[in-house]
């Protein structure tokens, strides 16, 4: 056997290989699929800060701010625990970010509120002096895609199996459930729903009648899904 | 003299030369110091091994011839010889299989390096020196210490002259305004001023025990207001005795387990404001569990210190 191999390079060279790969997808796989399962208390996204990720997105957001707490004591002090794989389970596209030019936004749901973001977001230098982030006043009047969003969930829920509908336990030990409509006037229903908690701590008076109206601006997405993001 | 041995002296004198040349002829040359000592030994070393392996070796090939049973394969008209494992080859295999079995059970795990425990390390450090340096400072430095945590954490809300810029979050140079009083009585709270539940009603649960408790009305509620905003003093003095004073205390400073102090801040309000956020007139606030507790005395200290 092995002097046969000896006398055939070729299918040497493909019996090394088959080995290595063998003993290198043993070695990985099952530690990588581990790291990437979702720790307890990361629950995918809702319809309303679905829409707000694209915004986030769209706006380029993460070209200044970056989603990733390295563990060093400096960081942790300003923004909180250092990132797990396993938080970004849900982020398709993840959103690490490669520069801060603003401060790291993995967990600013934890620091700051409706209110202010609501105020930074209109006139980032009224709130912060000296802030170089440029205002963001068309999200106060454009409308939110709650459609692609929506659109996006059914995508997830089928192809990669997220679990909507269905108990996500917490950190506390209890459950929650991220609701994802049926249909997509459904969808809407459930995101407007949504909207209407945000609305209510806003002060914005357009934001507030567009919301009663039934619309969504993108202010009020971005709002939902940075507040997520604890 | 075998030619070989020749070149070996000749090169290996021309290899210190070199070196002595090329260390010696720079800036600051053969020195005392350690380090370029080091090196220079090394290099001495490295020349005399290599002429002395070469030499050994080129030898051997020159004369050795080699004896013993030849294997029945050949590749190509190289054969191979069926000797024995000479002893310190030997030796030094199993010495390595031994070690290696150690090194993957043992030396490696055990000793490996760890981000997340430098981490760990380097926090418990940080801890421990805060805890020392910080542990009995009072007065003044509490203050001071309270206030660069004050600008670190809670300026992008409440302005770095605390005072709410322009009513986008509270003024923290006085305890309290009339819109914010107002908007309790309405609506009641639920904030965790005392450090647990103790939910205040809302206007309907609030009786002023000087009107036969009659709930209290829109003009009791005007002046009450103003009475608590302006620290205790003008109209509504007999609103607040009926309806407030119970549990807020005839002077609002407050009561235990029943009341917070409405009359100024003191460091047990703040601190419990940073354990369990608030929600109020103007919006919510968030709880600050990154801080230590240190560090929340010192902010109440800082935020006391203000409407003093």
């Amino acid at each position: 056997m092995f002097h046969w191999l000896e006398k055939h390079p070729f299918f040497f060279a493909v019996g090394v290989f088959l080995v290595i790969s063998f003993a290198g997808l043993v070695e990985i796989l099952p530690n990588f699929a581990q790291q990437s399962r979702p720790v307890i208390g990361t629950a995918p996204y809702s319809t309303l800060e679905l829409a707000g990720r694209h915004v986030y997105i769209a706006n380029s957001c993460n070209a200044c701010h970056s989603q990733l707490i390295r563990p060093f004591k400096s960081e942790t002090d300003r923004y909180g625990h250092y990132s797990l794989s396993g938080e970004y389970a849900y982020d398709r596209p993840f959103l690490w970010g490669s520069k801060r030019t603003g401060p790291d936004l993995m967990r600013v749901g934890n620091y700051r509120t409706t209110d202010w973001h609501e105020n930074h977001m209109k006139d980032p230098a009224g709130v912060v002096p000296g802030s170089i982030m440029p205002a963001y006043r068309w999200m106060f009047t454009n409308a939110a895609d709650i459609d692609t969003a929506f659109a996006e969930q059914l995508t997830i829920a089928e192809f990669f199996s997220v679990p909507y509908n269905k108990p996500i336990p917490m950190k506390d030990g209890s459950t929650k459930i991220v609701k994802m409509g049926g249909s997509v006037a459904e969808a809407n229903a459930l995101a407007l729903a949504e909207a209407k908690l945000i609305a209510a701590d806003m002060k914005d008076q357009d934001v507030k009648d567009a919301v009663a109206n039934g619309e969504i601006p993108e202010i009020v997405a971005i709002i939902a899904y940075l507040n997520s993001l604890k | 003299m075998n030619k070989l041995y020749l070149w070996g002296i000749i090169i290996t004198v021309l290899m210190l030369l070199f070196t002595y040349i090329s260390v010696a002829g720079s800036e600051g040359g053969l020195n005392d110091d350690i380090v370029n000592m080091l090196a220079i030994t090394g290099a001495v070393a490295l020349v005399l091994i290599t002429v002395f392996v070469v030499i050994k070796y080129v030898r051997q090939m020159q004369v050795d011839s080699a004896t013993g049973d030849l294997a029945d394969e050949n590749w190509d008209g190289i054969g191979e010889y069926k000797n024995e494992v000479p002893t310190g080859w030997a030796i030094t295999f199993l010495l390595t299989m031994i070690w290696g079995m150690w090194y993957w059970t043992v030396g490696y795990p055990v000793n490996s390096y760890s981000q997340i425990g430098e981490y760990n390390e380097d926090t418990a450090a940080h801890n421990a020196k805060f805890e020392a340096q910080y542990k009995d400072i009072t007065g003044d430095r509490l203050v001071e210490m309270g206030e660069s945590v004050f600008l670190a954490e809670c300026k992008v809300c409440h302005g770095i002259n605390a005072d709410g810029i322009d009513g986008k979050a509270a003024n923290l140079n006085i305890r309290i305004d009339a819109s914010s009083v107002k908007h309790v009585i309405e609506n009641g709270s639920n904030n965790q001023l005392l450090g647990f539940a103790m939910p205040m009603p809302d206007r309907n649960g609030l009786m002023n025990a000087n009107a036969g408790y009659a709930p209290i009305t829109d003009a009791e509620i005007e002046k009450v207001s103003a009475y608590v905003a302006n620290g205790m003093t003008g109209e509504g003095a007999d609103v607040y005795a009926g309806t407030c004073a119970m549990c807020h205390g005839a002077d609002g400073t407050g009561v235990d387990s029943m009341g917070p102090n409405i009359k100024k801040f003191d460091t047990a309000l703040v601190t419990n404001v940073l354990n369990f956020g608030k929600k109020g007139s103007i919006g919510a606030m968030p709880k600050f569990e990154r801080l230590n507790a240190k560090q929340k005395e010192a902010v109440g200290a800082y935020i006391t210190s203000l409407s003093e």
